[in-house]
């Protein structure tokens, strides 16, 4: 299914230097690479080149940050004896750790897919969705990201003032 | 033989916005939380969804940083040293240190080529 095409397999990532954890198979460490270079290209200018071993860093990096979130909010649950991580418990983690601007776009997602699984129960998966999904996001989820991410937009059209841009950051 | 046509933008929610939003499988963000630690034993159905825009969101900010260490290294193509450095540079990304220091011996010394790139990071961050 889904996993087909996008996973990464064994073949197609051969750095073997992830001596630590090589026990464990790679499609349970890491998200498929093919959605990860998808969303790193929507990130740079046309002009702008990924080599394959920054795909391979980001793709562990993406692994830690789920690892690290969850990590804080599972602590988090068992201070307030609750044996179960929900959204809430994600978003408080990311505030606490930093992530705070991901909090307004992750709300409005969040709220956008409440109002969607209301509409259509069952019929849209995100499971099978990630595979038929293009690079061009839909209008609204797109709309959800102007709010803190409308530089990236201009960004791109932008390159001879790349340096300029400011970063989203602890301002 | 399998192309992506008309079909495509209305798959991915074009239309309605009806067909799953998420850019990254639920099943493997769940994989991974799990694998978190010891004590991550239930995980309610919408973390993985909170994930899935959270990690797009990650990619996208760690993606951005690189780039300006690639251009400032007169660059168009991505390399994990850009990507430990924007790191290192970064302070939220504090956590993935050891992780791109582990991996890529050689980026952190590699930093004195990108020291001007990370200068600049630092900068945008602060002004």
């Amino acid at each position: 299914m889904a996993d087909g095409p996008a996973s990464p397999g064994g073949g197609s990532h051969e750095s073997g230097d992830h001596s630590p954890r090589s026990n464990i198979r790679e499609q349970d460490r890491f998200l498929p690479i093919a959605n990860i270079s998808r969303i790193m290209k929507k990130a740079l200018p046309a002009n702008g080149k990924i080599a394959k071993d920054a795909k391979e860093t980001v793709q562990e990096c993406v692994s830690e940050f789920i690892s690290f979130i969850t990590s804080e909010a599972s602590d988090k649950c068992q201070r307030e004896k609750r044996k179960t991580i929900n959204g809430d418990d994600l978003l408080w983690a990311m505030a606490t750790l930093g992530f705070e601007d991901y909090i307004d776009p992750l709300k409005i997602y969040l709220t956008r897919y409440r109002e969607m699984e209301g509409d259509t129960k069952g019929s849209a998966k995100g499971g099978d969705a990630s595979a038929k999904k293009d690079v061009q996001p839909s209008p609204n989820v797109q709309l959800a990201h102007q709010g803190s991410f409308s530089q990236g937009v201009n960004y791109t059209n932008s390159q001879g003032q790349h340096m300029m841009v400011p970063m989203q950051g602890p301002e | 033989m399998r192309q992506a046509g008309a079909y495509s933008g209305i798959l991915c929610g074009g239309i309605s916005g009806r067909t799953g939003p998420h850019s990254l499988p639920l099943a493997r963000i769940k994989k991974i939380m799990k694998k978190s630690g010891e004590d991550v034993k239930m995980i309610s159905g919408e973390a993985p969804i909170v994930f899935s825009k959270a990690c797009e969101l990650f990619i996208e900010e760690l993606t951005r940083r690189s780039w300006i260490v690639a251009i400032h290294g007169k660059r168009r193509t991505l390399h994990k040293d850009d990507v430990a450095s924007a790191v290192v540079a970064t302070d939220i990304f504090d956590f993935l240190v050891t992780l791109v220091s582990h991996n890529h011996g050689c980026a952190l010394n590699n930093n004195a080529n990108n020291d001007g790139a990370v200068m600049e990071i630092q900068t945008l961050q602060y002004s």
